[in-house]
């Protein structure tokens, strides 16, 4: 080897011991900061719309007709479900490939903040018809709904910026590699690029319907496809689903097991779950159709396959956690069968709310498993069973977690420290979070077996006695709503209290280390290439058959309603 | 060993007449599940027949070029419209779709794959590629039905199939070639 490469290995090495020694550097953190403040920022607003639904729903109180529930429904759909979600995991993964690839390449930073800018502008130019009425049509905008063309063109830009981080993380993964031959890609880059290969794969299905959307809704294009249109929708939507898991599941496999003085699950075992998650994903959009008329059953049939085949690797995280749980607990003394659960660490927030994310994810996922399954989707199907099960899900197992990595993430980018005050604070919120879903979605889900639709703001169908039935459990939707508020409103404040206002220090981003008895790594994990394209057969597995027909076969495209 | 029992198995799974009327019943499964998952049998019986005949495989595939160029022409026979529907009318010809798809593809690729040079392994990618993106718009873009068998809705069906595969392929063919080509070494 020729001594400048020596000299050069060395130097970079030494850059990143720097890195790891004083913590991020400003250019990233401050990236990191403005995703972070976007995320916290939607969550409030999206939060109070929340709240302004629960109150409607339960009939407490009448929102006006120039800010009716519909309009407060689709902002709150959007902000919560495409805002909090995407801004959240772009700055977190950013400051995790920060951290573990030695900081940031310039030209990927700035194209991490032309991305963020055009997600703003986006966000701007989507949220204005929605205030002016002119968009009200759920985050999921189903034609033949048709929203003002604005809408459309705001949601093109938000994507086109997603493309963009998604496309400067495969350009610092491919990098790192090829400055350093023979390693495997840290785990943390690994979850990343797992996450960003759904993001912009994922979404290509729903840029096509949006660009057609938006011909159609200026009346360039007279008619669309609805059937077609429904389809792209879920093949982003569901996709979007497992991104957030993908990520919450980054922390639990990597994050938690360090913050409870443990090591992480086997290091093999980690990037099969991640490849099997990816590869298997995007097919299983199907589900949220089961309904839909104008698929065959045997299509039905195969998708639900696809559905469960998902459960896979979630049973194997399920079976990874407690085993790193139970040996870490029984390292530190736990005796017993149940004895190593008192030894973990509960007071501290930055373990509680991933762990009780994880938990809840055993009846969210139970829920999932049975709507998938075509007779019992046609019980629960558009009733708040739905909305109970994805505030269970998307509310409380993904958000939880992100809350969780909050109490660490916002001190790191920040240079600053989690104090014991601030934990305490974050243990309160936890529990009032957890105590506000318990409520809110525990009613939902079983008002919506009574058969109590969702989307739909409250009305008793003219004294009719099953909708007055339903009153007691959307009371206590009404309270689980507060409560959740209450939260909401915490969680703000510690993350603005975190950025801006904690004591200075240094907080350290935590990365567990494989167990000792690790087996190597096979080589083949990394040849993401070759994953991408099993990935795309798999989805022209499920794809090309309906496709081709929804296409050929279709009827009549419709025109343009506005229908409120 | 036990690869061989799994490919023995397989094939004769996909011969049970059920299974077999299903996979047929569909053209892109004829095409695209029943015929692959021939020649993977195949594939995976391999080493048994390699370890009972190593002069043979010696002799007659030496560099590996004799067993690829057999690979591509038993492949390119079940490409052409009119043998599907032979296969599916004529039980001489489904017979012989079932020997000679693991016994004349399968086998000799497996046989030839590690033999022939890197170069050589990426004109073959090339090579089926194109012959997908070729077969794809043929599919797609004839306006009469080529099988007794199948609809014209399944015929092009059948070439958005091949279309997304040749798209993968080449995906593929261009990660390989500029973020990750495999040092000739590590070719698994
Ligand atoms: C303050 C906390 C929250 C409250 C009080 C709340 C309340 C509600 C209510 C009452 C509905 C309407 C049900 C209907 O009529 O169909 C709803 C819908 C929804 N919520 Fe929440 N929610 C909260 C937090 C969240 C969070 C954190 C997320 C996701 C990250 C979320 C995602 C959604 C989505 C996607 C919908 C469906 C919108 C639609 O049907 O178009 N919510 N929420
Ligand atoms: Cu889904």
């Amino acid at each position: 080897m020729n001594t400048s490469l020596v000299n050069r290995k060395e130097t970079s090495k030494l850059y990143e011991k720097s890195i790891k020694l004083l913590g991020m550097n400003l250019a990233d953190a401050k990236l990191s900061k403005a995703y972070m403040s976007v995320a916290f920022i939607a969550l409030l607003i999206g939060g109070v719309l929340g709240l302004l639904q629960g109150l409607e729903r339960a009939g407490l109180i009448q929102l006006p007709y120039w800010f009716n529930y519909y309009q407060v429904l689709t902002a709150h759909g959007i902000l919560l479900v495409v805002v909090l979600t995407a801004f959240f995991t772009i700055g977190y993964f950013y400051a995790g490939l920060s951290h573990t690839l030695g900081g940031l390449l310039p030209q990927v930073r700035t194209m991490a903040w032309i991305g963020f800018w055009l997600k703003v502008v986006g966000l701007v130019i989507a949220v204005v018809p929605i205030i002016m009425n002119e968009a009200t049509v759920m985050y999921t905008f189903y034609p033949p709904m048709a929203a003002s063309p604005y809408f459309y063109i705001g949601l093109a830009l938000i994507v086109v910026g997603i493309w963009l981080c998604a496309f400067g993380a495969f350009i610092s993964v491919a990098k790192w590699r090829k400055a350093h031959p023979g390693q495997h890609i840290p785990i943390f880059a690994f979850f990343a690029t797992g996450v960003f290969i759904l993001l912009f794969f994922g979404s290509i299905g729903v840029t096509i319907e949006v660009f057609t959307l938006i011909a159609w809704s200026f009346g360039w294009k007279p008619t669309v496809n609805v059937l077609l249109s429904r389809t792209l929708f879920w093949s982003f939507g569901h996709t979007l689903v497992n991104i957030w898991y993908l990520t919450a599941v980054s922390a639990w496999y990597v994050v938690v097991p360090k913050i409870i003085g443990g090591r992480r699950f086997s290091d093999t075992l980690t990037r099969v779950v991640i490849i099997l998650l990816v590869i298997t994903n995007i097919p299983g959009g199907f589900h949220h159709q089961i309904v839909d008329p104008g698929m065959s059953q045997t299509l039905k049939f195969l998708h639900m396959f696809m559905s469960i085949s998902i459960g896979f690797p979630s049973l194997m995280t399920a079976f990874a956690m407690f085993y790193v749980l139970e040996k870490t607990g029984r390292k530190l003394g736990g005796k017993g069968l149940l004895g190593w659960l008192k030894k973990l660490p509960w007071g501290d927030v930055r373990f509680l709310a991933p762990m009780i994310a994880m938990i809840a994810f055993i009846p969210a996922g139970a829920g999932g498993i049975a709507q998938t399954t075509n007779q019992l989707n046609q019980v629960v199907h558009n009733t708040l069973w739905v909305v109970g099960h994805f505030h269970l899900t998307v509310g409380t197992s993904v958000i939880l977690t992100f809350f969780g990595i909050s109490y660490w993430l916002i001190p790191y980018i920040s240079k600053r420290r989690l104090t014991p005050r601030m934990n305490k604070v974050g243990v309160v919120q936890t529990i009032i979070w957890t105590l506000g879903m318990l409520f809110m979605s525990g009613s939902m889900h079983l008002v919506g077996l009574l058969g109590s639709p969702r989307r739909t703001s409250y009305t008793t169908y003219g004294e009719n006695a099953t909708a007055l039935g339903w009153d007691p459990y959307l009371i206590f939707l009404a309270v689980g709503g507060t409560l959740l508020i209450i939260g909401v409103l915490i969680q703000v404040f510690a993350v603005f209290h975190m950025m801006f206002f904690a004591p200075k220090g240094t907080t350290e981003f935590p990365i567990a280390e494989p167990e000792v008895s690790e087996e190597k790594t096979p080589a083949w994990t990394d040849r993401w290439g070759l994953w991408i394209v099993i990935m795309l057969i798999v989805v022209s597995m499920g794809y090309v058959v309906p496709l081709v027909d929804l296409i050929v076969n279709a009827p009549p495209g419709s025109p343009p309603f506005k229908t409120w | 060993m036990k690869q061989s029992k799994y490919g023995l198995a397989l094939l004769l799974f996909l011969a049970i007449p059920i299974v077999a009327h299903l996979l047929e019943s569909i053209m892109i499964m004829h095409m695209h599940m029943q015929m692959p998952l021939l020649v993977i049998s195949g594939f995976l019986m391999a080493p048994f027949f390699q370890r009972q005949f190593p002069k043979f495989f010696a002799s007659w595939n030496e560099n590996g070029i004799p067993g690829i160029l057999l690979f591509t022409v038993i492949m390119v026979y079940w490409m052409i419209p009119r043998t599907m529907d032979d296969a599916l009318t004529e039980l001489p010809v489904e017979v012989f779709k079932f020997i000679s798809l693991p016994f004349l593809a399968g086998i000799p690729l497996r046989d030839s794959w590690r033999k022939i040079s890197n170069n050589s392994q990426r004109v073959t990618f090339i090579v089926f590629t194109i012959l997908f993106y070729i077969m794809g718009f043929l599919y797609i873009k004839v306006p009469v039905q080529l099988c007794n068998n199948y609809l014209l809705i399944d015929q092009i069906t059948l070439g958005w199939g091949y279309l997304t595969l040749a798209i993968c392929f080449t995906t593929y063919l261009v990660y390989i070639a500029f973020i990750d080509s495999p040092k000739p070494t590590e070719v698994d």
